[in-house]
This record gives C-alpha cells, sequence and structure tokens, in this order.
C-alpha cells in the first residue's frame, strides 16, 4: 500500500490528549482552523468592503455607501438573473445526475461488456477544459453546425431549426460538462454499497428496477443529494457556459451580470459587482446549511463496516446488451462528437461548419503555429504544475480535516464549516476577492504562478473535502476502536488504519482537483498574468479573439496530453484497487 | 540651482558614457529624450532589457504578429512578447498591474483605451521623432498617445444567406422586420455596441435616437461577447446573417480570401483611431521606445498596410481591396470619433445599451 498520504500527514497528526484549557480544543484542530482562517478571512473581508465602498478610477476604494445593496433590490434584472440562474442550475444538476447516476450504477453495479472503460473515458473528458468543452457545443449545435446542417436538410428549411445560445443550451452544454465528474463521485457511492442488501432484494422476487430504484438508490441517497447541491452550485456559480452561451441569446443569470460590472465596463463597478456575489453567497450558505442537516443523519448510511464487505455486480442478462449500447451512445455525445469537431477544426484554415469543401483545405498550418510558439509551452508547463501543486495541497489536507470532523474532535465542525465555505464564493467572485487580496500584498504577487496556486488551492478545499468526507464517512468507528483496543495511539489509527481504507479516495480526489484545477477559467482568468499564463485561460482568450482554429490545434494537443496523464493514473488506480479489493 | 542642474545633466551623460548603463535615466526622462543621442541611448538600453512587452487589440495572425515579427527582424536582441486582449480587459490588466505594483506591460495599443489609462493616470507622455510626419489632428497635445491605425464601422453580412440588393441601405432599413433576430453585434466594448449607440446619438441627437433605439430593440440583437473578428467569422459561418459594428476592415480581409462575406458601410461611418501608449512603470521602457517608434514609423505601418489595416501614417498607403469603406475615398460621410469624445459619451451610451439591449 501506498506511503505517501502517510509521510504527509505524520507531521500533523493528532498526537496524545493535550487540550487547550477552556475550549477543550486539541492543538491539531486549532492549527488547521488558524491556516484555514489565514486563507479565508481575507478575501471575504475583501469582498464585502468591495459591496460597500464606490471604487476610485484605479480601482481602490473610496466613500462608503449602501446604494449597491438599494440597487440590488430596485433592479428587476437582479430577479430576472436569480431565477435564470436558478432554472439554469436546476437542469444541468438534472441532466448531469441522470447521465452520472446511470454511468455510475452500470458500471459499478452490473456486468455490463466494456463498462470498466467508462471511468478511464469520464477521466479523460474530465481532462478536456471546459472553454474547449464548451466552444465544441457551439461548434456542432450551432447554426452552421452538423446538427442543424442535417435538420434543414430533414425539413427542407433554409433556416436553422435550434437554437443552442438559449436556456437549453445552456442546460444541455453545462449538465453533459458536469456528467464525468458526477459519474467519478457516484462511482465511489455505488461501489462502497453493501451487495448483499441488493442480492436480498432480488432474491426476495424483485426485478432489476426494482431494486435499482428502492435499494441501490436509496441506499445512494446521501452521497446523491450531497452531489446535488454540489453541482447545483457549481451551475449556480459557473461562468463558462452562461457566458459563452447563454449571453449572446440575453440570457443573463447572476455570474455573467457580476462578469459585466467588472470586466466589461471601465470603470469597473466593482461596487455592484460585490452586491451581487453577497446576494449570490447567502442563497448558497442556505444551501449549505441544509446539506449539512442531511449529511449529520449520515451515520445511518455507513456501509463499510467491520462485518465481511464485499461489494458484488449484479447479472443482468441479455439486458446487458442494452445498457452497452447506453454507455456507447454515452460516450458518442460526450466524447466522441466534441472530440471530433474540434480535431476537425484544427485542421482547418478557417471554420464555416461541416463541408466537402472544406476537407480540402486541410492543413497542419495551426499546428504549426502552435508548436513553434514559446508562450504554449510556458502555458503547459504552468499548468502542469498548477494542477499538481493544487491537487498535493488540498488532498491530505481535506482528508485530516475530513476525518477531525466526522469523528467529531471537538472544533472539528468548524474545520468542515471553513473548508467547505470556499463553496459559498462564485469562481469569478473568488477570483476578485483573491485579486485584491494580492493587490494590497507589500510586495509584488500579483500574476505571479503561486498566486494563482493558492487561489486554486482556497477554491477547490470543499470538493476536497466532500470527496474526503465520503470516503471517511464510509469507514465504520469500529474498526478505529478495535484498533485503539489494540493499543494504538490516534495518530497511528489515523495511519495505520483510516488512510489505507480512504485510500482508493484520496487518489481519485487528487485526480479530480487536479483536472478540475487545469480546466478551471473563471476564477484564474482575473489573476494570470503574461508570466503565468495557464492553458484555459490562453483558449478562452483564443476564443474571444477569434482564433478559432488555432484555439482548436491548442486543444487537441492538450488533450492528448492530458490522456496520457489521466491513463497513467487510471491505471495505477486501478491497480491499487484491485489489490485493495 | 540651474547650474548645479546642468552639472547634474553632464554627470549623467558622463556616466552614461562611461558604462553605457542606462539604469540612470528615469522612465520620463526616456520618454522626453530628444536630439542625435536618443536612438543610441534607447538602443544601449533596450539591448540589456532584450525584451518588450506589449498589449493590444490587435488581431494576432492578421496584425499582431507580424508587426512584432518585423520590429524583432529590425532589432534581433529585442524579444517582443505580445498578450492580445479587447480594450477593456488591457485597461482592466495594466490597472491592476499598476496596483500591484507589478507592472508587465511596457506598451499598451488599442482603439478605445487611451482615455481610461490616462484617467486613471498610468500612462506617461512621450517622444517620438516619429510623431512629426503626423498632422496636428491625429496627435495627442498631452503626448500621452500615439496614432497607429484607423478603424471604420459597419455592417458585415453573410453573403449566402444575405443577396447584395436586400442588404440594408440606411440605419433606418435596421428597422425592416425582415431582420428580426438575424442581427448580431459586439456586447460590451466601446467599439461594439457601444459605438453604435454613440454613433447614433450623435448623429440623430438624443431624443430621436432613444425613439430608434426603441424600435431596434424589437429586432432582438443577439449580444455577442467575443471579439470584433470572432464575429465576423461568425458570419462568414453562417452562425449569424449579419453583424452590425465590426471593423469593416476585417470582412474585407476575409473576402479577399474566399470567405462568403461582404463589408457594408453605413453613413455617417463611424471611425476611431488606434493609439499607442507608454506605460508608466514600464520595465522595459527603452525598449518600449524603440517598439512605439516602429509601430509610428513608415516602416512599422507599412506592415499593417500589408495586413490589410488601416495605418494612421500619412505617407503611408492603404490597400486598394479597403478603397470601398474608406469613406473619404468612397465618398461616404463620416463620423470621426476621438478618444476623448467616445469617453464623454460613455455614459449616455451605456444608459441606453441597458435599457433597451439588455432582457
Amino acid at each position: 500500500m501506498s506511503s505517501a498520504p502517510q509521510t504527509s500527514l505524520g507531521a500533523t497528526a493528532p498526537g496524545g490528549a493535550r487540550r487547550f484549557a477552556g475550549f477543550g480544543v486539541s492543538p491539531l484542530v486549532a492549527v488547521l482552523i488558524a491556516v484555514l482562517l489565514v486563507f479565508l478571512v481575507p478575501p471575504t473581508i475583501y469582498l464585502i468592503q468591495t459591496s460597500l465602498y464606490t471604487t476610485n478610477f484605479d480601482g481602490s476604494f473610496d466613500q462608503f455607501t449602501f446604494r449597491y445593496y438599494v440597487e440590488l433590490f430596485t433592479n428587476p434584472r437582479f430577479f430576472n438573473n436569480l431565477v435564470n440562474a436558478c432554472v439554469y442550475a436546476i437542469g444541468s444538476a438534472a441532466v448531469a445526475l441522470t447521465l452520472g447516476v446511470l454511468q455510475a450504477w452500470i458500471v459499478e453495479r452490473t456486468n455490463t461488456p466494456l463498462r470498466h472503460y467508462v471511468f478511464l473515458i469520464s477521466i479523460i473528458s474530465l481532462g478536456i477544459p471546459s472553454v474547449l468543452y464548451t466552444v465544441s457545443f457551439l461548434l456542432i449545435l450551432g447554426k452552421a453546425g452538423p446538427v442543424n446542417q442535417a435538420l434543414m436538410w430533414l425539413t427542407d428549411s433554409s433556416v436553422p431549426i435550434i437554437n443552442v445560445y438559449s436556456m437549453w443550451g445552456m442546460v444541455i452544454v453545462e449538465g453533459i460538462d458536469f456528467a464525468p465528474l458526477t459519474f467519478l463521485l457516484l462511482s465511489s457511492v455505488f461501489r462502497s454499497n453493501d451487495a448483499s442488501f441488493e442480492e436480498a432484494s432480488m432474491m426476495s422476487g424483485a426485478g432489476i428496477s426494482q431494486t435499482f430504484r428502492h435499494i441501490t438508490l436509496r441506499l445512494a441517497t446521501p452521497g446523491i443529494m450531497a452531489l446535488l447541491i454540489l453541482i447545483f452550485i457549481r451551475a449556480f456559480e459557473s461562468f463558462e457556459t452562461p457566458a459563452l452561451v447563454g449571453r449572446p441569446g440575453n440570457v443573463h443569470v447572476l455570474t455573467t451580470q457580476i462578469y459585466d460590472s467588472i470586466q466589461r465596463t471601465v470603470p469597473a463597478n466593482y461596487g455592484q459587482a460585490g452586491a451581487f456575489s453577497i446576494a449570490l453567497m447567502a442563497i448558497v450558505i442556505g444551501l449549505l446549511l441544509w446539506y449539512n442537516r442531511l449529511s449529520r443523519n449520515a451515520e445511518k448510511y455507513q456501509t463499510i463496516t467491520g462485518k465481511g464487505f464485499r461489494p458484488r455486480v449484479m447479472d443482468l442478462g441479455k439486458w446487458r446488451w442494452l445498457t452497452c449500447a447506453m454507455l456507447v451512445l454515452m460516450f458518442v455525445i460526450m466524447i466522441g462528437l466534441p472530440v471530433g469537431i474540434v480535431v476537425y477544426a484544427s485542421f482547418l484554415p478557417y471554420y464555416e461548419g461541416v463541408t466537402a469543401k472544406s476537407f480540402t483545405l486541410f492543413t497542419t498550418a495551426n499546428y504549426m503555429q502552435v508548436f513553434n510558439s514559446a508562450s504554449f509551452k510556458g502555458s503547459i508547463g504552468n499548468t502542469l504544475i498548477l494542477g499538481a501543486a493544487t491537487a498535493s495541497l488540498v488532498c491530505p489536507f481535506t482528508a485530516l480535516c475530513a476525518w477531525l470532523a466526522a469523528r467529531r474532535h471537538r472544533g472539528a465542525w468548524l474545520l468542515d464549516q471553513l473548508a467547505t465555505m470556499p463553496l459559498i464564493f462564485p469562481a469569478i467572485v473568488m477570483g476578485v476577492a483573491f485579486l485584491n487580496v494580492f493587490l494590497h500584498m507589500p510586495f509584488a504577487f500579483y500574476g505571479t504562478l503561486l498566486s494563482v496556486i493558492l487561489a486554486s488551492m482556497v477554491r477547490y478545499l470543499p470538493y476536497g473535502m466532500r470527496y474526503s468526507y465520503a470516503g471517511v464517512l464510509q469507514v465504520h468507528r469500529e474498526l478505529e476502536e478495535a484498533s485503539a483496543l489494540s493499543g494504538a495511539r490516534q495518530s497511528t489509527t489515523f495511519l495505520r488504519v483510516v488512510v489505507p481504507l480512504i485510500t482508493p479516495a484520496l487518489i481519485t480526489c487528487w485526480l479530480f482537483v487536479f483536472l478540475l484545477s487545469v480546466k478551471a477559467v473563471a476564477a484564474q482568468i482575473l489573476l494570470v498574468g503574461p508570466k503565468s499564463q495557464i492553458i484555459a485561460v490562453t483558449l478562452f482568450d483564443l476564443w474571444e479573439n477569434g482564433q478559432v482554429t488555432e484555439l482548436a490545434a491548442m486543444g487537441v494537443t492538450w488533450m492528448t496530453l492530458m490522456t496520457v496523464v489521466s491513463t497513467t493514473f487510471y491505471l495505477i488506480a486501478r491497480r491499487y484497487g484491485l489489490a485493495i479489493r | 540651482m540651474t547650474g548645479t542642474r546642468i552639472l547634474s545633466a553632464f554627470a549623467l551623460s558622463a556616466a552614461l558614457l562611461w558604462t553605457g548603463s542606462a539604469s540612470a535615466l528615469t522612465q520620463e526622462e526616456i520618454g522626453n529624450l530628444q536630439g542625435p543621442d536618443r536612438q543610441k541611448i534607447l538602443e544601449d538600453g533596450a539591448r540589456k532589457e532584450g525584451k518588450v512587452t506589449i498589449y493590444s487589440g490587435m488581431i494576432v495572425d492578421q496584425a499582431l504578429r507580424p508587426i512584432t515579427e518585423a520590429f524583432m527582424k529590425k532589432y534581433p536582441y529585442i524579444k517582443a512578447e505580445y498578450w492580445r486582449a479587447d480594450s477593456n480587459k488591457i485597461v482592466q490588466k495594466i490597472l491592476a498591474e499598476a496596483r500591484a505594483k507589478s507592472i508587465v506591460a511596457d506598451v499598451a495599443e488599442s482603439t478605445s483605451l487611451s482615455e481610461p489609462l490616462i484617467k486613471a493616470n498610468v500612462v506617461l507622455p512621450f517622444n517620438s521623432p516619429q510623431l512629426d510626419s503626423y498632422p496636428a489632428d491625429y496627435r495627442d497635445p498631452r503626448r500621452l498617445w500615439g496614432p497607429t491605425r484607423f478603424s471604420y464601422f459597419g455592417v458585415a453580412y453573410n453573403t449566402n444567406l444575405v443577396k447584395p440588393a436586400d442588404a440594408p441601405k440606411s440605419y433606418e432599413d435596421l428597422l425592416d422586420p425582415k431582420w428580426k433576430g438575424k442581427l448580431a453585434w459586439r456586447e460590451g466594448s466601446d467599439s461594439g455596441n457601444l459605438l453604435f449607440i454613440t454613433n447614433a446619438i450623435m448623429d440623430m441627437g438624443e431624443q430621436k435616437a432613444d425613439a430608434y433605439f426603441q424600435k431596434l430593440a424589437q429586432q432582438k440583437i443577439v449580444n455577442f461577447t467575443g471579439s470584433a473578428r470572432t464575429l465576423v467569422n461568425n458570419v462568414m459561418s453562417g452562425e449569424y446573417p449579419m453583424a452590425l459594428n465590426i471593423f469593416l476592415h476585417h470582412p474585407v480581409i476575409s473576402a479577399q480570401k474566399g470567405a462568403p462575406v461582404a463589408a457594408l458601410p453605413l453613413q455617417p461611418v463611424p471611425s476611431l483611431n488606434g493609439t499607442v501608449l507608454f506605460v508608466k512603470g514600464a520595465p522595459n521602457p527603452h525598449a518600449a521606445m524603440l517598439l512605439i517608434d516602429y509601430m509610428l514609423s513608415k516602416e512599422g505601418q507599412a506592415t499593417l498596410e500589408a495586413a490589410d489595416y488601416l495605418p494612421a501614417h500619412p505617407d503611408a498607403s492603404t490597400s486598394p481591396a479597403l478603397a470601398s469603406i474608406i469613406p473619404k475615398k468612397a465618398g461616404l460621410k463620416e463620423n470621426f470619433i476621438t478618444p476623448q469624445k467616445l469617453f464623454e459619451l460613455n455614459d449616455k451610451a451605456e444608459g441606453a445599451l441597458n435599457k433597451y439591449f439588455k432582457n
């Protein structure tokens, strides 16, 4: 078994029963809380300040005012955007969950052929930057895209049939974009379900779908609920899809309004952005409180116990070919088409839909341009460092926090709350908040790669936390009690019992924090400088600058690289996972 | 007093001669350098700096890459790096860098970014001998910017989807119901829909313009968020049949390559000039001045001409293909909007935009 997490955690593992007098909080918990506060308090203060001050032309604060809040509630657009954001978030969460649950169940609980490849494919698709993914769907579903071309041919129409720049377009694109993440998060939930419940159900005469609905789904409910909230929030605060898909069709949400106030207006209207952000945060806080009430009852669902734990798959009989066909179809929609159109565009001198003529124009000029560009190589290096550093900081840290919180160490609930707190910042707002923290640093910190890494780490703490928490929750206390009874100290128990048990969750955590942080745009776009360019932001710039074909070539190159990274990890994780079972 | 100053100036130039060190000059002094030594001082300094960074709104593959490459050919010891973005983003970036006191940009160039940068006090005045060739109206009396290029704005339409005979002939024609849902313009950029609105306000007067916007809003114009060049690409691909207020030279460039797109100026044709500015705190001030010189020189302007951009230099010719979109040559009414004027009218335009076109 791996020893990597052990060494990194060993130094800070809970040692002995020394307590801070009065609070009864162990030094370890106190230190962790302090670390979190250092990262969270400055951006929060800045954000509140922003909403309460008018800003000078250069962006510094001027006078105290409540007018941005007054404007908020007198502005009909705010409510309009709010409703849009809700519809959009619910819609994309529904799409992502439907696809994710279906996939997770097929892969983890059935004997469908080819199912093991879904894991690999999902990880690969997670490596596609959101911007590239969104752009690819715009190319496919756009008015000049192949879908409209086919529909126009079928209906003999001279005008495009579907308009992707709309609410449904946003929902579809975002939902599909989130599906792989949903699947990856759910697969561990489904995997850890004890198969004996399902077997009992089948033996009592229930069919496959009945068992799925009444047993599998029910057991996975806390995991699914947590995910639902997570995706809802992610969609609610997402920026790329609303900006690229919704805005051109006049469908505005809160984040695009914030972006408008900050980036599209000179001088930037930070006050309005601040007030919008605070309102957005208030809503998200409500959701999080709800989530906490849900997870408090999580013990009911602990499924890895000291009793013979053996996840097993269900035999679907001939139905397995149907589920296999579903997997293939999902693969085509989620990966085949987007990647295909991007590869196609990367060979064109200019993009103008899919036509017979285009194929005669094929050129490698875009790739030449990309490979000869020093800044592209710099971007690749920066992006890899960013992802690896973020994941390596987030995973061990959150594993420790999650365990302390799950085991109800005094004060550790605060760790959970604090590490989850970044969720209440929309990515774009976190970008602004950190931007201004960095701008106020006494030394030149803005624009450095380190600054981008720090912001990225804070941003992905909640994701690491959810993943670690889910892993820890499944480990029943009795295993640790057995360890303690055998005379092990608490630190030994954590390192020798807990960490090995949650290692599969930690590995997946690392990989997915890595992949999420390298593909994100919204927080980073405000923080990177020319010396800390990263791929996702470069792609966003290229789209805005109209260099679609170069964007495609760069995107294909990056996807290839990410596929190598993901596949390597998949193989490692798989070998490791098998060893555990 | 004067004696000391002369003396220190002496000491300064002596120091320069001895060590060849450029660090003795402040950025202000570098910007204001004059006389026969200027070129040598700049070149010596730039040799040490070895690089220069420009933030520009010029389209990379059309103009920005060619002009920086040509510059590097002239000064092989300077590595010119560029970052391309729309004006507003460039402004935000430079303001942020200024606040963080970690300036990366040496030179800023775009249409409609000069006034915000000047107002925020993040640029310095400069002298360039090249400016002498430009007529007074193209120059800034404060010497805070130099003119790089002109841009004329109008309609681009897809020639497969719109027949030239059906294309609108005036702003009034845009109100025809047949255009409903078929128009797009660039959102949130001073040279996009804001310029369209500003031009209409200047042309029609506020009241008439307001009535016009009310009707135009019925057309449900798509608020496109990418660059103007991207919007034209989308017209070429058939995504939008027609785009308002794009840079007219963009469709001309593409039409020459056989793309199904045409440029269509509507009168009065709004026009802006691109400006180049010297960023305060520039890490490579000598190289920055050489780059500014180059961009304003006839030689640098020729690169723009070759790219079918519209150079500002009075001696530079424009490519014949562009004759149809240059109001003076095509006999069209032009509305030249100075950077100051555009900035003044910004709030009004923003107000109309929010009122009519953003819901």
